[in-house]
């Protein structure tokens, strides 16, 4: 009998996180402004996202299945933030 | 005072002094050497690693990605020269919330490209910036929050 394999059933199943991370260019209220604008965060959640990039170095501000989470990650480099993958 | 953007019921108009219309009309011509040049410091900041800890998934990440990617970024910068060149008149040009959120992403990309050429990848490189740099940096800051600040209106 073929036993499931476990752990590659749960890595399919955990959702990918969308990182950002901060960099010394970007301006705060145009980081703010992109959260908002492609994920419909509030204006309070985004600049909570933001502050946390900035003093953290990163947040992650969405996730979900690796094809939805490769998508938000396009939108994310087209805005010109520094955005990666990871589970 | 002229205001550069201003929110009307059909769109935002852009309005620019004759000076500024000129500075950003070379705007466009910098963001096409990127990555011409191997040394080009600009290109990696602007095609980051995805998969930090997986090369064979980045390279198939920008291998379907990569030309979206380009083609938007172009697409951009030809909304960009035809408000330039508009805006430059008395009355400037009124554009839709896309052509400005367009407007947006390539004064952010100018200065990403700009920033990288000139060194700066921690917020203590900003004191070792000259003042004409520093200058150059500061006006497209500027524009952006100018046109975040009508775009949330």
């Amino acid at each position: 009998m073929i036993e499931p394999d476990i752990d590659e059933a749960s890595d399919l199943d955990t959702p990918w996180k969308v990182v950002v991370w901060n960099d010394p260019v970007n301006l705060f209220d145009y980081v703010i402004w992109v959260l908002m604008e492609l994920f419909g965060h509030s204006k309070d959640k985004a600049s909570k996202l933001t502050h946390q990039i900035h003093h953290e170095g990163r947040a992650i501000v969405t996730d979900g299945p690796r094809e939805q989470a490769e998508v938000d990650c396009f939108r994310l480099h087209r805005q010109g933030l520094w955005a990666t993958l990871e589970q | 005072m002229m205001e550069i953007f201003a929110r009307e019921r059909t769109g935002i108009r852009v309005r620019l002094p004759k000076g500024l219309a000129r500075f950003l009309s070379d705007v466009p011509g910098v963001l096409a050497t990127v990555g011409l040049d191997a040394d080009d410091p600009a290109a990696p900041r602007m095609n980051v690693p995805v998969y930090l800890d997986d090369p064979g998934s980045n390279a198939e990440y920008w291998r379907w990605t990569a030309s979206d990617l380009d083609g938007g970024r172009r697409d951009d910068r030809s909304i960009f020269v035809r408000v330039v060149e508009s805006a430059g008149a008395p009355k400037g040009i009124v554009v839709s919330e896309d052509e400005a959120a367009a407007l947006l992403r390539v004064l952010a990309e100018t200065r990403l490209v700009l920033a990288a050429r000139m060194g700066i990848e921690v917020e203590s490189d900003y004191e070792q910036m000259d003042e004409a740099q520093s200058e150059v940096l500061d006006l497209l800051a500027h524009l952006q929050l100018l046109l975040i600040n009508e775009l949330s209106a």
